[in-house]
């Protein structure tokens, strides 16, 4: 199957059918939006749409948005929301924007996959490279997986950083070093993790350069791009300051990041973690998650150097686990990339482990969480306990995935082993 | 493979790094094992790179990240300057007390003359050098516009015999005295000057003894303590000590109404506030603020119900489960007044006391609490007026007033002239103590943290209690002691330096253990398997070029 020649009429089927799909939910059942956009699983304190509206509000009445401690996100979604006609009158405008960006997500993610980086990169080739999804299928398994709806539903302003960081890759692959620096930082801007992935991704630029202009010296290539990223960043915050007229911005945003200062249980593992902590140690804890969020990323560019679209793909999925305010958005971009690895699934080794935990978790999850907080019989360890499932599901998924890339590399090594059973040691 | 694993995933198993770069077992059924061909250098280079890359981390980020977060902050303090406040080296508490004496009668030079000898007179009586007297003379004129400085001004107006009265409003001693009574210029004695000085040092007695008594209490160096504080009077003064409430600037007046019955349902307290007890709070405004709010409570049943109270009953008559007393409102200390209608009565006292059988009291004062007055009225009174309450407000302020620590002798302005030098020694005192208490807790506690905020609140201390000291006496003195009270109080009980207290550094093992030993084991593992393979190669190739040299 190949998307790019695929007609028009099939090009546009899945992301007709996903409209259609999310606008009738948003208007045959309108109590759903609402409850999905209260659930700590789809809104964090930093993608929350009801604290979106809140920062909105303040803005449009010439208050600084951060007063109240509520808005934690970025500036320039004041003026993006302010421009659409009020959400309390016109909901649709904003369901239209919610849906254009998932669509464009996905066409992000279908330019991916039709260009084949997953399973051939400029400086290998996966012997199974032949069997392999097409964009069609990717970008509907994004667009009709459960979680991505709902987080579009819920309308968690993450989905504009995974549309960020999907059309950054889109763009890398694709040999425009240029556009994938200024989506990815638009995406850090947004989120600020995002800014991680900068080292896989200017080895995937530089990889995938076009031939007629590239660059020679890889440092030169990297300086080059990180002084963009710099000079957009440099751009968007500067942007940012003349919206809200103040710096605050930086410690209402990615400060509440980096100090969790809002405590609002979540998917992930730090809320708990910080809310038992003793306060004296509480900046040094912080430091070593960080760390060990970061820490990831230069082991794993080392080691799959020759595949970076792995790296990323991996770095997504551990994110996803270990980040401050992690949501199933996250969790929904990983799983939108992982089906590019369609050609090494024969390779993992305990996929139905892994279905059964994601799923064991995702309705178990809510129903802790009303046992804790609705029901009052039960306590913070039901529901942590239940997202310490989740994370282990994950971190699975993203081991079985690498042992998979590994094996896959090693075999190309040693092509007497294919097939053959292998030990660790 | 050296992704570490997180505490919560670590069952799951991740390939590891040798699985992928050569040396891998086949058990497929294959009976003798063959030998996994040898590692490329690039994989072993590689491998090399991915363990830096983990230690960089650990080495530029995490370490000195741990040691700044985790330093203890220790804010400098002049200790020996705090402990030479508390042992009272600092400061020698000094109440010059300058009284003038106003003699229109007398010719400039006689009353020079009669000045000279009390003061003669005053300063043989005096022992306690902290406690002076000094007279001077006013100008005849200026009768009006007394000195802020001079505490009494003493009226020498002649007359049949030698009297003394002090003037009820005004700190004034009137004296009169007989004509031949005044001294000649050459006499080195008068029996006026002896009698002057002695019903000063009568009126000014009870102070000297309370400041003496507070600077004996508080640790002061002996050579500063004054002798000769006998053992009665020593207790009296704890006495009087333990019942008046601990000094605050504010304090909340509850005047509460407890009837056993349905009536009365309303009382004038306002009023009667207005008119029995405002003056009196006006007068201790420069020293106390008060706030005030008011309470009635029908068919309210006491902590004892006998006819008769005797003095047993008294301490639990306070029904204080059922009454709504709180404790404090808004921080500042409760002084609670109540007024219960019933037909109780309290015991007289015994007939053998000192003072003879006294018609039997109605009123009670609780220590450090405030308050009770027993009103008996006829049944049916719907409404407490303003004149009815004018006997229990009258005993209340009476009673405030010795709650407040008030000296008991002497006229009301001298008797509040003096509670203003009372406090401001005892709060200077306390600030030293304070002071004292934190510097030595900083010297025992060596992993205590001190906050800036600390050695803030004790830098204004120390610079308050200096100029209550130089200004000790006056207005100013007792504001600055105040103030430095407050601070050496705020900085002792420094909430985040008490956090501290409790986590010794045997609990650091405890908190470092759990997430950071998991993460800590594939690190140093990953490190040693590393410079032992390193050292491996070394030996090996060290072996080969000896054996090409043999050659």
């Amino acid at each position: 199957m190949d998307g790019a020649k695929a007609t028009p009429g099939r090009t546009a089927g899945p992301y007709v059918s996903a409209a259609v799909l999310r606008l009738a939910i948003l208007t045959l059942l309108p109590g759903l939006p609402d409850l999905l956009t209260g659930r700590v699983e789809i809104s964090t304190p930093v993608t929350s749409f009801k604290r979106l509206q809140e920062g909105l509000f303040l803005y449009n009445h010439n208050v600084s948005p951060y007063d109240g401690g509520v808005y934690h996100q970025a500036p320039l979604f004041l003026p993006l929301f302010s421009l659409l006609p009020s959400f309390s009158s016109f909901p649709i405008f904003t369901y239209l924007l919610y849906i254009a960006v998932d669509l464009l997500s996905a066409n992000a993610l279908w330019r991916i996959a039709d260009s084949g980086e997953a399973g051939s990169s400029a400086l290998f080739s996966s012997p199974r490279r032949e069997k392999r999804w097409s964009g069609f299928v990717i970008a509907a398994l994004f667009l009709f997986n459960p979680f991505t709806v709902a987080t579009c539903i819920g309308r968690s302003t993450s989905v504009f950083t995974t549309c960020a960081i999907l059309h950054a890759i889109a763009k890398a692959v694709s040999g425009a070093p240029f556009g994938a620096m200024v989506a990815l930082s638009f995406a850090s801007y947004l989120s600020m993790y995002p800014l991680l992935l900068l080292p896989p991704l200017i080895l995937l630029c530089y990889d995938r350069q076009r031939s007629e202009r590239a660059t020679k010296s890889g440092l030169k290539f990297a300086a080059t791009c990180l002084s963009l990223v710099a000079g957009v960043l440099a751009v968007l915050f500067q942007m940012s300051y003349l919206v809200t007229g103040s710096w605050e911005f930086l410690r209402s945003t990615y400060g509440v990041q980096l100090t969790l200062s809002d405590l609002t249980p979540n998917v992930g593992l730090w809320w708990y973690f910080f809310i038992e902590m003793f306060d004296s140690f509480r900046s040094f804890f912080l430091a070593v998650f960080w760390l060990h969020l970061s820490s990831y990323v230069g082991g794993l560019t080392v080691r799959i150097r020759r595949q970076p679209l792995v790296v990323l793909t991996l770095l997504l999925g551990i994110f996803a686990i270990f980040k401050p305010y992690p949501s199933i958005s996250d969790t929904s971009l990983f799983l939108a990339m992982v089906p590019l690895y369609r050609h090494v699934f024969p390779l993992m080794r305990h996929t139905f482990v892994i279905a059964a935990v994601i799923m064991y978790a995702t309705f178990l999850g809510p129903a802790f969480y009303h046992l804790w907080i609705y029901a009052g019989s039960g306590n913070a360890n039901f529901f942590y306990a239940i997202t310490l499932v989740w994370g282990l599901g994950q971190s699975l998924l993203v081991c079985d995935l690498m042992f998979a890339v590994l094996r896959d590399e090693w075999e190309v090594e040693r092509p007497e082993m294919v097939g053959k059973e292998i030990r660790q040691i | 493979m050296l992704i570490q694993q997180p505490p919560d995933d670590s069952t799951t198993d991740s390939p590891s790094l040798e699985a992928v770069t050569g040396r891998v077992t086949a058990n497929n059924g294959v009976p003798a094992r063959k030998q996994p061909p040898p590692e490329k250098p690039s994989d072993i280079r590689r491998r090399s790179y991915i363990i830096l890359s983990f230690w960089l981390i650990v080495l530029c980020l995490g370490l000195p990240i741990w040691w700044k977060t985790t330093t203890i902050y220790r804010a400098h303090l002049p200790l020996q300057e705090m402990l030479d406040w508390a042992d009272g080296k600092a400061c020698r508490p000094v109440f010059p007390l300058h009284i003038s004496i106003q003699a229109n009668a007398l010719q400039e030079q006689e009353a020079q003359n009669l000045l000279r000898l009390t003061q003669h007179a005053l300063d043989d009586l005096n022992d306690f050098s902290g406690h002076h007297l000094r007279l001077q003379l006013a100008p005849p004129a200026a009768t009006e516009n007394r000195d802020r400085d001079t505490v009494l001004t003493i009226r020498l107006v002649p007359g049949e015999a030698t009297t003394a009265t002090l003037d009820p409003h005004e700190p004034i001693l009137d004296i009169t005295y007989p004509p031949n009574a005044i001294p000649s210029p050459t006499s080195s004695s008068s029996s006026l000057a002896t009698y002057v000085a002695g019903q000063l040092r009568s009126t000014f007695a009870e102070e000297q003894a309370t400041i003496s008594y507070l600077l004996s209490a508080n640790s002061i160096s002996p050579e500063h303590r004054p002798q000769g504080l006998s053992p009665d009077v020593a207790e009296t003064l704890s006495k009087r000590t333990t019942r008046s409430l601990k000094y605050a600037p504010t304090y909340h007046l509850t005047f509460s109404l407890f009837t056993s019955g349905p009536l009365p349902s309303s009382w004038d307290i306002e009023g009667a506030i207005g008119d029995y007890m405002k003056p009196v709070l006006d007068l201790l405004l420069p020293i106390h603020n008060f706030t005030i709010d008011t309470q009635v409570q029908l068919y309210a049943t006491p902590g004892v119900q006998n006819q008769v109270l005797n003095k047993e009953d008294l301490s639990s008559f306070i029904n204080a489960a059922e009454w709504p007393l709180s404790p404090s409102i808004g921080g500042a200390p409760t002084v609670n007044f109540i007024v219960f209608v019933g037909n109780q009565t309290i015991a007289a006292p015994s007939q053998n006391s000192a003072e003879g059988p006294d018609p039997a009291p109605h009123s009670w004062l609780i220590p450090q609490w405030g308050t009770v007055y027993l009103l008996s009225l006829p049944p049916d009174t719907p409404h407490l007026s303003s004149e009815a309450l004018k006997q229990p407000l009258l005993t209340f302020t009476s009673h405030l007033l010795s709650l407040t620590g008030t000296p008991r002798s002497g006229s009301l302005p001298l008797r509040l002239s003096t509670l203003s030098r009372i406090r401001s020694a005892d709060l200077l005192l306390r600030a030293s103590s304070t002071l004292g208490s934190l510097a030595r807790l900083a010297l025992a506690l060596p992993s205590i943290s001190i906050p800036s905020s600390v050695a803030d609140g004790v830098s204004k201390t120390i610079r308050h209690l200096r100029m209550a000291c130089e200004t000790l006496g006056g207005p100013e003195g007792l504001a600055h002691a105040r103030i430095a009270e407050a601070e050496a109080e705020r900085a002792f009980f420094e909430k985040s330096m008490v956090g501290q207290l409790y986590f010794p550094d045997e609990h650091k093992i405890a908190v470092y253990l759990p997430l950071l030993g998991p993460v800590a084991v594939p690190l140093v593992m990953g490190l040693v398997n590393e410079l032992k393979a390193w050292r491996k190669r070394r030996l090996e190739a060290a072996a080969l070029g000896a054996g090409k040299k043999k050659e």
